[in-house]
């Protein structure tokens, strides 16, 4: 009797206490999260400037963003990114991070350097790229010219301009991936290579064989966080082309921040924000399953 | 249970007091509290928190707090400020229908009866007095530039090929013509920022239909689909097939100043931009002025045309300065205003080389002259299209004049998808103000 009330008690002096520490996390979410995000879809309704009255127009604007070829554009955009950032930057972060992970210290120097466009902030990345591929001073033309060619337009080349992007965008963030798999190998037993190694598995055999399938769950969280980040991606394209030229490279979030903060149709950028919302979840839910299922 | 009950007190009082902290402020006391938000940078900065100074000094009740904003997201933080009802005493806005709009939310004072005291109003030009006139009364004081549009050109580069400023769009073309020949790009232009190139459109628009076609249009009288709009456009696609413009100029960003260093090395002879340009230079790049390399001429004219052709492409004032209609000493918010043009102020924003709207500026600059000439000159204003249309609309000029000048659409697909947007605000906005007033009868 007294034992279940003292268990009872003790369940009870938890679930106080829990909940007095959780309180102020679990306001600040309500606050800065769970409320924004409710309020978006409740402003999704409304068609506003900000300054004059709400007008309610239903579902008015989720019809306008369905017909919307910009935004699908984008979305299609995003996917482009989303893909190529995965097929570009997960193999390229593997090797570098085999590699490193193989000549141990020798390695740090390469690192370190391999390690620096992760260091610099995005905003400082668009610029620096700004003036590097500039069509008649920059690095890309200058190149073109030495060779006797001619000037190079790649941010200004609505063919060009997304694939530019990418390629920056793998250049900023490779790195990230490569410490990443880095942190996964130091996860590997060096026992598993040595009892590799007895059996007589050569270095590419360990590779494919045993280090590749123990570091799956390191690539499947990495693929995860690819693809959220490239859904969602902004401040680098933004810096470097707002999304133009003629929405070219326009992404989703660049899109939304132009209908709020230049258009300010604040209603219909809510509705492109949830709408970015519940895609990205989708796509993030449907691919976790995906890769869970396989492992079964 | 009371230790419990202790911490949950306290740690309840210690959240409580973090959220109260941000709301207090200390107030002076006995004084009363003036806020005013401007965007300009620099030197000019100091000019207005100068003038202020001079009116607190004159004025000891009152304080004065000065706030430099952002430029870009200036319109967001106004609007995010009306809402949660903290909007400064003072701000600026750049007219068009953001101003409208700002008046008709009853955001901002008719100023009308200070502007008429002592025929205060009268010291300005009257195209900027006009500029901030809506439904007959004066809401905002066109302070701070005169900006218009022209064609600022390197004269060394002219000098070299014996060129002459153009009178006519044909004989422009012919200079640009010859520059292309030569290597030379005719015009230096940046744009990623999308307004750049839309002064094209709209200064070939206005030339060759004059202010009733966009006035008309934005109005819903008329439409974007019509001669002006398709002649600007065309003409733009035409010259981009010359090579009339700087290699990559969609891509380039005004801010970053790639655009301009072609036009300092005369690897582009001229640049289309505001008046401010001379500024511009002055802080980037000054002794591309003191060499006497900077030359201008109007945006040049189509002789056949009916409409008028010395109309120019600009403001009158740029940033007109509000005052709150929540404003608790109205008359005191406009004396700071004044204040900022007073004779202290005026030297010295006349030194930083601001054409201020004033009917008794003047000028020792060449350049600057030049401009105040040919805004005497001009019959009109076209205030830019992205100040005067609704935000909304301007975007999608913007946008859709970039895609022209990287042609993947023609004139006429731009000019609709331009009407579109016009319709749609249109629309949007007839359905309010009727449901507006039927509110208002039911009441």
């Amino acid at each position: 009797m007294q034992q279940t009330s003292l268990a009872f008690r003790r369940k009870k002096s938890i679930a106080v206490a829990s909940t007095v520490f959780l309180f102020p996390a679990l306001l600040v979410i309500a606050i800065f999260i769970i409320y924004p995000i409710i309020d978006s879809f409740a402003t999704s309704a409304y068609d506003w400037n900000g300054i004059t009255d709400k007008l309610f127009v239903g579902f008015g604007n989720w019809k306008e963003m369905f017909h919307d070829k910009v935004f699908w554009k984008a979305f299609g955009n995003n996917l482009i990114v989303m893909v190529l950032s995965i097929c570009i930057q997960m193999p390229i972060g593997i090797a570098l991070a085999t590699w490193l992970d193989k000549v141990g210290r020798k390695g740090n120097v390469a690192k370190v350097i391999w390690f620096i466009p992760m260091l610099m902030s995005s905003v400082a990345i668009g610029y620096l790229f700004r003036y590097a591929l500039d069509a008649n001073t920059g690095f890309v033309t200058g190149l073109s010219q030495l060779f006797g060619g001619g000037r190079v337009d790649l941010l200004g080349n609505p063919g060009k301009v997304l694939l530019t992007c990418i390629f920056i965008i793998s250049w900023q963030f490779t790195p990230f991936y490569m410490v990443y798999y880095l942190a996964g190998y130091s996860g590997l037993s060096e026992d598993v290579k040595e009892a590799a190694m007895i059996d007589g598995a050569t270095e590419r055999q360990y590779f494919w064989r045993v280090a590749l399938p123990l570091l799956k769950p390191t690539i499947k969280s990495a693929v995860i966080l690819s693809m959220v980040g490239s859904l969602k991606y902004f401040d680098l394209v933004y810096v470097l082309t707002k999304g133009g030229p003629s929405h070219a490279s326009e992404l989703m979030a660049t899109y939304m921040y132009s209908m709020a903060f230049e258009s300010h149709r604040n209603g219909y950028a809510s509705t492109l924000a949830c709408g970015m919302f519940i895609l990205i979840s989708l796509i993030a839910i449907v691919t976790m399953r995906l890769l869970n299922r396989k492992e079964d | 249970m009371n230790r419990k009950a202790i911490s949950a007190v306290l740690s309840g009082t210690m959240l409580l007091s973090l959220m109260a902290g941000s709301m207090t402020t200390v107030q002076a006391a006995g004084k009363t509290k003036l806020t005013l938000w401007h965007i300009q940078t620099g030197e000019m900065a100091n000019v207005i928190q100068g003038s202020v100074d001079r009116f607190m000094e004159a004025n000891p009740d009152y304080d004065v707090e000065v706030v430099q904003k952002q430029n870009d997201t200036f319109k967001t933080d106004v609007s995010l400020a009306a809402q949660a009802g903290t909007l400064p005493d003072i701000f600026i806005t750049w007219g068009g229908q953001t101003m409208y709009d700002y008046a008709d939310q009853g955001l901002i004072a008719d100023l009308t009866e200070y502007m008429n005291k002592d025929n205060y109003k009268d010291q300005f030009v009257d195209a900027g007095i006009a500029q901030c006139t809506y439904k007959d009364k004066i809401w905002a004081a066109p302070v701070e530039n005169i900006s218009v549009a022209g064609i600022f050109y390197n004269k060394d580069v002219f000098d070299k090929y014996n060129l002459e400023e153009p009178k006519t769009l044909d004989d422009l073309e012919k200079i640009c013509d010859t520059l292309v020949e030569n290597g030379v790009a005719p015009f230096a232009l940046a744009n990623a920022t999308k307004w750049t190139g839309s002064m094209f459109f709209q200064y070939l628009a206005t030339r060759y239909g004059g202010l009733e076609p966009f006035a008309d249009a934005a109005a819903g009288k008329g439409s974007f689909e019509n001669d002006a709009f398709e002649f600007a456009g065309t003409k733009i696609q035409d010259w981009v097939d010359k090579g009339y413009f700087c290699d990559g100029f969609n891509g380039m960003d005004d801010d970053s100043g790639q655009a301009r260093a072609l036009f300092y090395t005369g690897s582009a002879a001229m640049d289309l931009m505001g008046s401010w340009f001379t500024m511009t230079i002055a802080g980037e790049n000054k002794q591309f002025l003191d060499d006497g390399k900077l030359g201008f001429f109007p945006f040049p004219e189509i002789p056949d045309s009916k409409a008028d052709q010395s109309l120019c492409l600009g403001t009158i004032g740029d940033n007109l300065y509000v005052v709150s209609n929540k404003c608790a000493d109205k008359e005191a918010a406009f004396k700071v205003i004044q204040s900022l043009l007073d004779d202290e102020a005026v030297k010295e924003r006349t030194d930083l080389a601001k054409i201020i709207p004033l009917k008794s500026f003047k000028t020792s600059d060449p350049v600057v002259q030049e401009v105040l000439d040919t805004i005497s000159k001009a019959k009109g204003i076209q205030l830019w299209y992205d100040q005067y249309l609704p935000s909304e609309v301007a975007e999608v000029h913007k946008t859709t004049s970039q895609e022209i000048f990287g042609k993947t659409i023609t004139p006429a697909e731009a000019d609709k998808e331009l009407q579109d947007a016009m319709t749609a605000y249109l629309s949007k906005k007839g359905t309010a103000s009727t449901e507006a007033e039927s509110a208002e009868t039911e009441a």
